[in-house]
């Protein structure tokens, strides 16, 4: 019953933490007028239950060697990452309004070194996930105890790439990696299964010897529920396929294929905002 | 100049080397891509196979990994065939190793028309062209085992990236054990007076050679070998100009964007002279024997003889 209360205590919390992290994803794409809305609200919830529950991190020692890495394989959704390494501390919020400007740590698609929290750069879709790979490698051969976590696009898994390091995942019995696999069904030019059919997923990812748990990505307990069982599974790699749906939480941009990479302009900043606050209710 | 036929090829050599280095740097890994028993990576795997990681014939996804381990400051030598790992892999070779410049040594075998015999899809002939572009990138390329196992231990000692390019077949030794290597140097393997003619891996022989067809002229040509490429030894490339008034660049290699290009860029901004350069024209080559196929494309010592001849009676004319 306790134990009960406590989670839904920090289910609360994380739900309200992923309506700052959103807040602040339309701020900072409406402020650069430029970048990725769709792809970081999908991946909001996801990020915030990472970042505000399940991550071994402490922004006060960004180069703690036994912290939790994480990649963001689907670079491109940076706003939801520089996000929650804001309201985490990593870097001041008031960083976010020089993304993607003139000499800013947070570059178009993130860089590691130049922001505090970025363990790898991406931008380059599938070679996040290879990189994610090559960590839990080296956690692995080092015997260190921490985590590999890498969030990854359903588009994304159109690169052959992917599919390289999912058996090589394998291979290497990288029950230390964690994948979350953010399937909102709607890439760059359209409906992903039509772009590019690649169900079903879960056998997919079955048959290269992952543990694969399905659920939906929004729903805050699920999240967290999935990734404390895919942090303990041993023995595979987990992937979590979290159903999501793209530009989640801002009214216009809900499953509207064109919201993958277009900043809002003032008028639709302010209904972001007033949908989000709506929300917080 | 007689040389002593080579007991092996640059790719042994380096290789071995990288076996003896791993007793005295525990903390390298090797990536391989199912050519270990090619590059003699397989030597360092068997040695070490906790630190050799196989990742299967998926070059994009083996030198990503390596980048993912050397995120975390650790050396991580990568090994390939030329044409795979400078155009299979080059995205992630530029954005992901380059770009945050991590310490990851890229093991290049069948450098140029070394490969011959496989033909023109294991014939890297643009792996200069495409790693020197690249900001960060060091570029190495040993004419003989010696210098092999010697830039080895070069890369290992300096951070950040490098691409070492190696042969497939032994040809020549010409340095002894206590020949020294640097980052940026080279060697004057004969000294000249008409024209210099400025090489690196295996043309380095057919320059010598060339030389030595050139002295029935009455030419006396002074021969360099450049097995460092980026960053290379402008000083004694235009230390030796400035004395012979004529060069010939010669590589195994794309004639476009290779050393000759970035030679004749050095040599019109500080001592125009009469240049030539040899290389593929714009070409690709065909499989066969080694002698046969470089001679064909231009690059036996005999034809290089017959450029440095035309550059130097260029310069006579001028």
């Amino acid at each position: 019953m306790e134990q009960q209360r406590t989670i839904q205590k920090r289910v609360r919390y994380l739900e309200e933490k992923a309506k700052e992290v959103r807040v602040e994803i339309v701020k900072m794409i409406h402020e650069a007028q430029s970048g990725h809305p769709g792809g970081s609200l999908s991946a909001a919830d996801i990020m915030t239950a990472l970042y505000f529950d399940i991550l071994r991190i402490d922004p006060n020692k960004p180069e703690w060697p036994d912290r939790d890495r994480f990649v963001l394989s689907k670079g491109h959704a940076c706003p939801v990452w520089y996000a929650c390494l804001a309201l985490k501390g990593f870097f001041p919020i008031e960083t976010l309004k020089t993304l993607r400007k003139f000499e800013s740590k947070l570059q178009g698609h993130p860089i590691a070194g130049k922001a505090e929290g970025i363990d790898a750069s991406v931008g380059s879709l599938g070679i996040g996930f290879s990189q994610a790979v090559g960590m839990a490698i080296e956690a692995k051969m080092t015997r260190s105890k921490y985590m590999v976590y890498t969030v990854l696009g359903d588009g994304e898994t159109n690169e052959g790439i992917v599919w390289e390091a999912a058996a090589s995942a394998h291979k290497y019995h990288l029950d230390n990696l964690v994948a979350v696999l953010d399937r909102n069904n709607l890439q760059n030019d359209g409906i992903a299964e039509q772009i590019m059919p690649m169900e079903p997923l879960d056998e997919k990812f079955k048959a290269f010897n992952w543990h694969v748990i399905q659920i939906n990505g929004h729903n805050m307990a699920d999240v967290v529920d999935a990734l404390m069982k895919a942090g303990d599974y041993s023995g595979k790699p987990v992937i979590i396929i979290a159903n999501t749906e793209k530009g989640k939480g801002v009214s216009y941009m809900e499953n509207v294929r064109g919201w993958h990479g277009k900043p809002p302009n003032d008028e639709q900043l302010a209904i972001a905002l007033e949908d989000l606050k709506g929300s917080l209710k | 100049m007689n040389l002593e036929k080579a007991s092996k090829p640059t790719r042994r050599g380096y290789s071995d080397r990288m076996l003896e280095y791993g007793s005295i740097d525990k903390d390298f890994t090797v990536f391989d891509a199912d050519i270990g028993y090619s590059t003699y990576a397989c030597l360092f795997g068997e040695a070490f196979p906790e630190r050799y990681f196989n990742m299967g014939i998926a070059e994009m996804n083996m030198v990503s990994a390596a980048a993912g381990m050397a995120n975390s400051g650790r050396t991580v030598v990568v090994s390939s065939y030329g044409v795979f790992l400078t155009m299979r892999a080059v995205e992630p070779v530029r954005s992901f190793i380059c770009y945050p410049n991590l310490n990851v040594k890229l093991l290049s075998s069948h450098g140029g028309l070394t490969a011959a015999i496989d033909g023109v899809t294991h014939q890297a002939t643009e792996d200069i062209a495409i790693m020197t572009t690249f900001p960060n990138m060091k570029v190495l390329c040993p004419s003989d085992p010696k210098a092999a196992e010697k830039l080895f231990d070069v890369s290992m000692q300096t951070p950040g990236p490098f691409f070492t390019r190696l042969m497939r077949d032994p040809l020549f030794d010409v340095y002894g054990d206590d020949e020294e290597f640097v980052l940026g140097g080279s060697k004057t393997l004969r000294k000249g007076s008409d024209i210099t003619i400025a090489a690196y891996g295996d043309i380095v022989f057919q320059a010598l050679e060339a030389a030595e067809l050139l002295t029935a002229q009455g030419i006396d040509a002074e021969v360099l070998d450049l097995y460092s490429l980026k960053p290379y030894d402008k000083e004694a490339v235009l230390a030796s100009v400035k004395k012979t008034g004529a060069m010939l660049v010669a590589e195994n290699h794309q004639a476009k964007n290779g050393m000759g290009y970035e030679i004749a860029h050095l040599l019109l901004k500080h001592c125009p002279v009469p240049f030539d350069n040899a290389g593929l024209e714009d070409m690709f080559a065909e499989s066969g024997d080694y002698p046969s196929i470089i001679h064909k494309y231009g690059l036996s010592a005999e034809k290089l003889a017959g450029r440095a001849a035309a550059v130097v009676q260029m310069k006579k004319e001028n």
